[in-house]
């Protein structure tokens, strides 16, 4: 067998200043034309890895690194990064930032201009790639206008032309809605069916993984599981232990007993199997589960927001929704819908006052947004937004968190208790004193909650609280805005990641091009799986695999306490 | 929205040259600058303007004619009060003075506004292009780019950081001078904390795509000087110089009795 196109042999990687090292003895060979897939949780080393590809690790980055990384039978650390660039494409996770040119045709070009490729060839390259990634038409646009989902492909695209052999991206879904990374996904079958082209892909997303050869698993920086994919997708215990969210067909028929080698992994095979084991779900239990959704429907109090005849139009003429109603009671906790830009954010900034109508009306507590303002409407409804980052400022968490009390010019005791109470609702208490920008994505990400909290607001409208989380990290947010909800506050998400949806929202509201295009419960609106996917959504396995079985279910858990038999 | 000032209106003025168009751009400063009688920078302001209507970008001065404005009663009101001259207008201010501040301020203005059809019609890689022709080498040429794309994604990114923090309840409007600034303070750091954090990102992309693998490189674009060129390039230099000999020799055009 020839050389394998990557060979690493004991790396272990120290960033400079840190004790733990990111990569620790890790050992991996790719073959030429292979499709892999790198798994872990937030931290174990997986963008590490990637780096360690084309030799920003250890010519860029600054550390120590032991071992030995083989491209194409060349050592990382006998070359410069832009010379392994021609081999490895790197795509990061942050496409925003990765994105410079003024339009769609140029920013393909930059590589292949620093690669020195004669200019016929270069239009002709810069003509296919975008063919590849679908952006054809788009030459002229600035990439700044285009959606997520465009931007990601357009980052590959910019990588693709440069025509790496080995093409590595890192999380490349992150940040896209459903139909965006439908697209990714488009890009990355194609490319796998190519024998030219190694494919290493650092995902999160365990239900995109199923096409893959193989998936590596990674833990603390190191590797602990690096076989073909289906083998480690029927490992639930080995996913559940590293923070990676499991097949939720294989975690159902996991608990239920079935040997790992026989698990089915999707929501098709999962019916089969059900059906062969003759197994029946008990309708008189999932009529229990429908009974107690709608007691909890009788359990909201009053209307807190009312939309009515809503419709938007930015300054520069798009219209971002148009004849929206709805509303919203206490103790609800509602999830907002929808592909990029069908007007989901602009629609909650309306709560909170942080946009104006321009035709109808949004009441909050009975009285027009409009006249009550940002700063005293943000006592009644809070906004965390999507990033962390974009709000954190101080030295201190407590500083941090004390923000909006302190602004609202409470007294010191009232401030410090309202600030132990936030840092107790996110589970940070006794952390006060930290530095809020040497803390996880995740803490930083409670910190912002929290910070809303410590004003007490009866509404919490969160946008994209689980992006750029791991598994496990998703789970801990997620249970802390039930009990949020669970303490009596209202809580508005809005969100791509399905399955949050699916195990902690009680109703659901699907955008469609500034329009409300389905709302109910959120059983309801998942059984409409057809509806769903003209609003470019798809709902998690479990809900395909009840919705397949006559009975829509929510989360495994649903699934296991409604089905008999075996 | 889109941050960028650059509009892609395709126009014979948008198709020159960029090397010409940073000519008209420099000569337009000192077409500024050698008059001083507001008289006079009026008809300067009038060219630029209709430089910027055959180019179609002058949609551009909505998103600026508040540093403008501001800059023009700044500057009318600051120079009336500490400049002074010899015919008295009412108080301890002269007729002098307050054409002076005027002129200043069409200076300021004509300034700005030149930039913003230069950018309105130049794209970051063409300037870069333009400058390594004349033979700038590549790296700080890119650099200069750089510096152009970051400032609106700079500008983009604190909109939405002011977003966040108002609906946390910071209020920017109430207050004095000072408390104001102070205000700034949790827009500032998360700006400078996400700008750091996106532009480290940006130059690992770089050094990936294999930015300074070699000396030399191919562009993309492909520019050349053209019949146009020379033909806006010849009438410019003539108004140019036409103007200058008016100035200097001619003596008009600039401003009598005013001392500081």
């Amino acid at each position: 067998m020839a050389e394998p196109e990557v060979s690493i042999r004991n790396l272990t990687y120290r960033y400079r200043g840190r004790k733990d090292p990111a990569l620790d003895g890790i050992n991996l060979e790719v073959a030429e034309g292979e499709f892999v897939v790198i798994m872990g949780h937030s931290g174990a080393g997986k963008s590490t890895l990637c780096t360690s590809l084309n030799g920003l690790v250890p010519h860029f980055l600054r550390g120590r690194m032991e071992g030995e990384v083989r491209v194409g039978g060349r050592s990382t650390r006998e070359g410069r990064v832009g010379e392994f660039g021609q081999e490895v494409g790197l795509v990061f996770q942050d496409f925003e930032a990765q994105l410079f040119s003024t339009n769609v045709a140029l920013e393909v070009a930059f590589g292949p201009e620093n690669f020195q490729v004669e200019h016929e060839e270069m239009v002709k390259r810069v003509e296919n790639v975008l063919r590849q990634v679908r952006l054809e038409g788009f030459e002229d646009r600035t990439p700044a206008t285009l959606s997520g989902g465009q931007k990601q492909r357009l980052a590959i695209a910019s990588v693709l032309a440069i025509q790496p052999r080995i093409l590595c991206l890192d999380e490349p879904t992150t940040d896209l809605d459903p139909m965006g990374k439908l697209g990714v996904f488009e890009i990355a079958e194609e490319l796998k069916n190519r024998d030219d082209v190694t494919l290493i892909v650092v995902e999160h997303e365990t239900e995109e993984t199923l096409d893959a050869d193989r998936i590596v698993v990674l833990r603390d920086g190191k590797i602990v599981a690096n076989r073909p994919a289906r083998e480690v997708l029927q490992d639930v215990k080995l996913l559940e232990e590293s923070s990676v969210m499991p097949l939720q067909v294989a975690r159902f028929f996991h608990e239920r007993g079935t040997e790992d080698e026989q698990l089915p992994l999707t929501p098709e095979e999962g019916v089969e199997e059900f059906e062969r084991r003759g197994w029946r779900v008990s309708p008189e239990r999932h009529r229990e589960l429908v009974e107690a959704d709608e007691e909890r429907e009788q359990s909201y109090g009053e209307t807190l927001i009312e939309v009515e005849g809503l419709s938007h139009h930015y300054p520069n003429g798009v219209v971002a929704l148009e004849g929206v109603d709805l509303s919203v009671r206490e103790g609800e906790f509602l999830a907002v819908l929808g592909q990029n830009g069908s007007g989901k954010t602009t629609l909650v900034k309306h709560f909170n006052g942080l946009l104006k109508p321009t035709e109808g009306s949004v009441r909050v507590d009975g009285e027009e947004t409009v006249k009550q303002g940002i700063r005293r409407l943000g006592q009644r409804v809070g906004y965390v937004f999507q990033n962390p980052d974009h709000q954190i400022f101080s030295d201190t968490v407590a500083d941090e968190v004390a923000f909006g009390p302190k602004i609202r010019e409470m007294d010191e005791g009232e401030i410090g208790e309202r600030v132990e109470e936030a840092l107790t609702a996110v589970s940070m208490e006794g952390r006060g004193d930290e530095d809020p920008f040497g803390l996880t994505k995740g803490e930083r990400q409670r910190v912002a909650v929290a910070s809303i909290l410590a004003v007490r607001p009866e509404v919490l409208i969160l946008d994209e609280p689980t992006t750029g989380l791991d598994y496990a990290e998703q789970r801990s947010m997620m249970e802390l805005i039930r009990r949020l909800n669970e303490a009596g506050s209202t809580i508005i998400v809005v969100t791509h990641t399905m399955w949050v949806v699916a195990e902690y929202a009680h109703r659901a509201v699907v955008m469609r091009d500034g329009k409300v295009a389905l709302q109910g419960s959120v059983r309801e609106v998942f059984a409409e799986e057809d509806e769903l996917r003209d609003a470019s959504l798809r709902p998690p396995h479990i809900v395909s695999f009840g919705n397949a079985l006559g009975y829509p279910v929510l989360s495994v858990e649903e699934m296991l306490r409604v089905t008999e038999g075996g | 929205m889109d941050p960028s000032l650059y509009l892609d209106r395709g126009t014979w003025v948008h198709r020159l040259d960029p090397r010409t168009k940073m000519f008209l751009l420099i000569g337009s400063f000192v077409l500024a600058f050698v008059f001083l009688n507001p008289l006079y920078l009026l008809g300067v302001l009038a060219v630029v303007l209709l430089f910027g209507y055959l180019a179609g970008v002058l949609v551009n001065l909505r998103r600026i004619w508040f540093i403008l404005v501001a800059i023009a009663i700044v500057s009318a009101i600051l120079w009336s009060i500490f400049g002074s001259g010899r015919t008295p207008l009412f108080l301890f201010v002269e007729r002098e003075a307050v054409t002076y501040g005027i002129g200043v301020a069409l200076r300021i203005d004509i300034t700005i506004i030149a930039g913003m059809i230069f950018l309105s019609t130049t794209r970051n890689e063409e300037v870069a292009i333009g400058l390594v022709r004349l033979g700038i080498p590549y790296r700080f040429a890119f650099a200069v780019s750089t510096a152009l794309r970051l400032v609106p994604t700079i500008v983009a990114t604190g909109l939405t950081i002011s977003q966040a923090q108002r609906s946390r309840g910071l209020d920017l409007e109430s207050g004095n001078f000072i408390e104001r600034i102070r205000k700034h303070l949790p827009l500032l750091v998360p700006v400078f904390v996400t700008t750091v954090r996106s532009t480290n990102v940006f130059s690992m992309a770089l050094e990936s795509k294999g930015f300074g693998a070699s000396p030399e490189r191919t562009y993309f674009l492909q520019i050349a000087m053209g019949r146009r060129d020379v033909l806006v390039l010849v009438v410019f230099v003539l108004l140019l110089a036409g103007c200058i000999a008016l100035r200097v020799v001619g003596g008009y055009g600039g401003l009598e009795g005013f001392t500081r």
